[in-house]
């Protein structure tokens, strides 16, 4: 418990510093953003005004804890592009997103575990060959080629969903999580690939570890051994992956988002970068650190639980 | 006393190479109930695979038995695996070499050692506990409640093994097969392992069939031993007859092998030190939990190395010696004390000879690269030298250009010596420099270093485990214990008349005797 307050805390500390550099980096990129909303023409007092309004005449340090005080409020500032507060652009964007990179998440490990535990209970099979090679396929495709191929499959040609044709939670629950369904399979697909990969392959190497020798020599039943002995072991490497996957999944979302016409983060994310609209792409930024601080928060949780060795 | 295992020609074939490959030769082996026989062999005599054939847990798709194994009614050749389950952990157990391997790393030490239990009867959890902590009682581990909740990695080795012996008793078998159990452990624990074997034997009937390479050992615990070389049963009998009058140039050969106590020393030449240790201490600060705490490793350690000798530094594992080693050579910086030393270019050689070499590097590379490192030497020079001292110790120049892996034990070791060699050094700190070695090549290996100190004059700080090997290797002797040394002389004086208890126990657990 104490360990698990200790790591929330230096977790505060790290999302911190990350928003000190990030605040920074953006603070020194050349550029006026009163000159990029005005355009070339404007004069010198309406931008001298602008500049005013939108704090930019303070000095760095100023607007950073005028900032971080916003941020902790749940503020995030003014857009540059659009006269709404950031918070209320990423608020119904954001569960869109985090709700994708989850649904990833639950697939891959229900497509991957089971796959691979089993490839490996049958290692050396016809069955444990078929699974190999067509995870060597899977795993070379990357997830935006697979959307486009599961849109192609699905949607066009056996009408499951239609592209394009995103429904909102709030209208339609049901026909929401049958159309997320495909852009997380897409997300998933790849990454479920390389998570069977390494579970097989850690399980392999268990069975030549001693310790399954001396659960044969107690009479145990073969599915006994596999299950109950070797299978937390191999777990170990599998999760410490898994955590690294969560991280990126949220990378992966903004692309497939684009693929499947999602109104994602991801979007809003590639408008902001192009109307150089700062603020909104700080919060970003913030929130994916954020989300990769947490999942790696919970490997170090979960880790603990699984092997007894680490102190 | 019944019969309890009849082994008839057996043999066993791997097949997974194009040719295949007769790994045991019709092996034979009686045993009644209850009693103890020894299996002797250096690694790879097909000592190991006999027993596990014999405990039904040879099982690859790639390996052919043929013969008998009978096991009271059953056929273990012949039975499908299903029986086989009813006896394996029931009335057939084993225990292995390495015990911390051997025991699963995630599972606690109760739910391992009550396994048998759990898949040989319809004891209820709270009879099972009750089993496990007595067993647990009875291999003699201190405080069973706190062991049964531990995990492996909380153990010591010795703990761990005791652990393991615990699980495979537990459900009193009718055999028991120990796989060179006390290999992997400290002397004063191997003896202590012995005599737990011996009383289980004594007081649950159980026999044990003893794998071991090393004769002592089997020689206090069994009443019969089959000696095995390359496959072959060459010899077998009761102990004391192949002990007294063996027949087999092998069997004679691994006697010759533990090291003797005999006379045959070199007296000490000159009294110059060479090198001076000083009150010397040094400590590491280790992570518990929460606090940081101090480990004293060496408590205001002083020795002198004289010119000429060897110097042998006696201990348990972790009780500092290698620390030591490291200080001298200049690998770990003391807290305080100092180390003065005669020469340069004091040089070392480490225990394991598989670890030490890089495997991607010729031989002939990693011999010269101290002088590539140290000198200016040109490469023709420098091979010329590797040349030289690669035959000095007893290999051809031919073993330049191969790869560690290419090389037996024995031949890495002579190549780390060699390699020790090339800086010219007057002194070689030697950390366990036989350990890992089988014992006739051991005593190649030794006969080799002794060589090297008569002919080109290079003192020895032999630092080993091992009281017979440092009896038969040494001049001088120091014992250590919690990184203090608590006693040191001539090594006769040592030997015949030790002072301090500790020096007392490690004669008894190497079964040297002395005059009290």
């Amino acid at each position: 418990m104490r360990y698990i307050v200790k790591k929330i805390l230096s977790c505060i500390i790290t999302l911190f510093i990350v928003s000190l550099l990030v605040f920074a980096a953006f603070a020194l990129i050349p550029g006026d953003p009163a000159l990029s909303r005005l355009g070339t023409n404007a004069t010198e007092s309406a931008l001298t005004a602008l500049r005013h309004q939108m704090g930019l005449d303070q000095p760095m340090p100023v607007r950073y804890i005028k900032w971080l005080a916003g941020v902790l409020r749940g503020d995030f500032g003014m857009s540059y592009s659009y006269s709404m507060s950031v918070t209320s652009m990423i608020a119904d964007k954001l569960p869109i997103t985090l709700t994708l990179m989850i649904y990833s998440m639950v697939l891959m490990v229900i497509i991957s575990v089971p796959l691979g535990v089993y490839a490996s209970y049958k290692e050396g099979t016809v069955i444990d060959k078929i699974i190999q090679i067509t995870n060597q396929i899977v795993m070379a495709i990357p997830p935006f080629f697979s959307g486009i191929l599961i849109t192609l499959l699905f949607g066009v040609t056996l009408k499951m969903f239609t592209p394009g044709g995103f429904v909102s939670l709030n209208r339609d629950p049901v026909r929401f999580f049958g159309f997320m369904f495909f852009p997380a399979l897409a997300i998933a697909l790849p990454k479920s690939a390389m998570v069977l990969n390494l579970l097989y392959s850690s399980l392999n190497g268990e069975k030549k570890k001693d310790y399954v020798r001396t659960a044969y020599s107690r009479g145990n039943k073969s599915k006994t051994v596999f299950f109950s002995h070797m299978l937390k072991n191999a777990s170990i490497p599998t999760i410490t992956f898994l955590g690294m996957a969560l991280a990126d999944m949220i990378a992966g979302s903004i692309i497939i988002e684009q693929v499947f016409g999602i109104p994602g983060l991801g979007r809003i994310l590639l408008t902001s970068i192009q109307n150089r609209d700062y603020p909104v792409v700080i919060a970003i930024i913030m929130l994916i650190a954020c989300v990769v601080i947490i999942s790696n928060l919970l490997v170090d949780i979960i880790y603990r639980l699984v092997d007894p060795r680490v102190e | 006393m019944g019969r309890l295992l009849h082994v008839e020609d057996l043999n066993i074939e791997f097949h997974d190479h194009l040719i295949p490959e007769t790994v045991v030769f019709d092996f034979d082996l009686d045993m009644d109930e209850g009693e103890i026989v020894g299996l002797v062999g250096e690694s790879g005599s097909g000592k190991s695979m006999s027993a596990l054939a014999i405990a039904g847990l040879l099982s690859r798709h790639d390996m052919k038995k043929r013969g008998t194994i009978r096991f009271g009614e059953t056929d273990i050749l012949g039975c499908p695996r299903s029986e086989l389950r009813g006896l394996q952990g029931d009335e057939i157990c084993m225990i292995f070499q390495e015990p911390l391997t051997s025991l699963n790393p995630v599972k606690k030490i109760g739910w391992q050692v009550e396994e048998s239990l759990r898949i040989h009867t319809k004891m209820t959890p709270e009879e099972r506990k009750e089993r496990a902590l007595k067993i647990l009682e009875d291999v003699e581990l201190e405080d069973p409640a706190r062991v049964y909740d531990s995990y492996p990695h909380e153990l010591s080795g010795g703990m761990r093994q005791r652990v393991m012996i615990a699980a495979a008793t537990i459900g009193n078998p009718r055999l028991l097969i120990a796989d060179e159990p006390t290999t992997a452990l400290d002397v004063t624990v191997q003896s202590q392992i012995v005599d737990l074997l011996k009383k289980i034997n004594r007081e649950k009937k159980t026999a044990i069939l003893f794998i071991s390479h090393d004769l002592s050992l089997v020689s206090r615990l069994c009443e019969r031993v089959l000696v095995m070389k390359g496959g072959y049963v060459v010899e077998s009998g009761p102990v004391k007859e192949i002990f007294e009058n063996p027949k087999e140039e092998y069997t004679k050969k691994l006697i010759a092998a533990i090291p003797k106590m005999n006379d045959d020393m070199v007296p000490i030449k000159a009294n110059d030190k060479m090198i001076e240790v000083k009150d010397v201490c040094v400590s590491f600060t280790r992570k518990k939990g929460k606090t940081k705490e101090r480990v004293d490793v060496l408590k205001n350690v002083s020795i002198d190395v004289k010119e000429g000798e060897i110097l042998g530094l006696v201990g348990e594992s972790g009780c500092g010696k290698s620390t030591l080693a490291r200080t001298i050579i200049g690998l770990q910086k003391p807290d305080s004390g100092t180390i003065t030393q005669k020469y340069p270019n004091t040089q070392m050689i480490f225990q394991d000879p598989y670890g030490s070499l890089n495997p991607a590097k010729t031989v002939g590379f990693i011999m010269e690269e101290p002088l590539r490192n140290l000198t200016d030497m040109s490469s023709e020079d420098r091979r010329k030298l590797a040349e030289e001292m690669i035959v000095n110790v007893g290999l051809t120049s031919e073993y330049l250009d191969r790869l560690p892996s290419e090389l037996s034990g024995g031949q890495r070791q002579r190549v780390c010596i060699a390699a020790a060699l090339m800086l010219k050094p007057k002194l070689i700190i030697a950390d366990e420099p036989v350990s890992a070695l089988d014992v006739t090549i051991q005593a190649e290996v030794l006969k080799l270093m002794r060589e090297l100190h008569d002919r080109m004059g290079i003192s020895f700080l032999f630092i080993s485990h091992d009281l017979r090997v440092v009896h038969q290797m040494c001049d001088r002797v120091m014992v250590m214990r919690s990184g203090v040394i608590v006693e040191e002389g001539e090594r006769d004086e040592i030997y015949a008349h030790p002072k301090h208890e500790y020096t007392k126990e490690l004669l008894k657990s190497a079964g040297i005797s002395f005059e009290e």
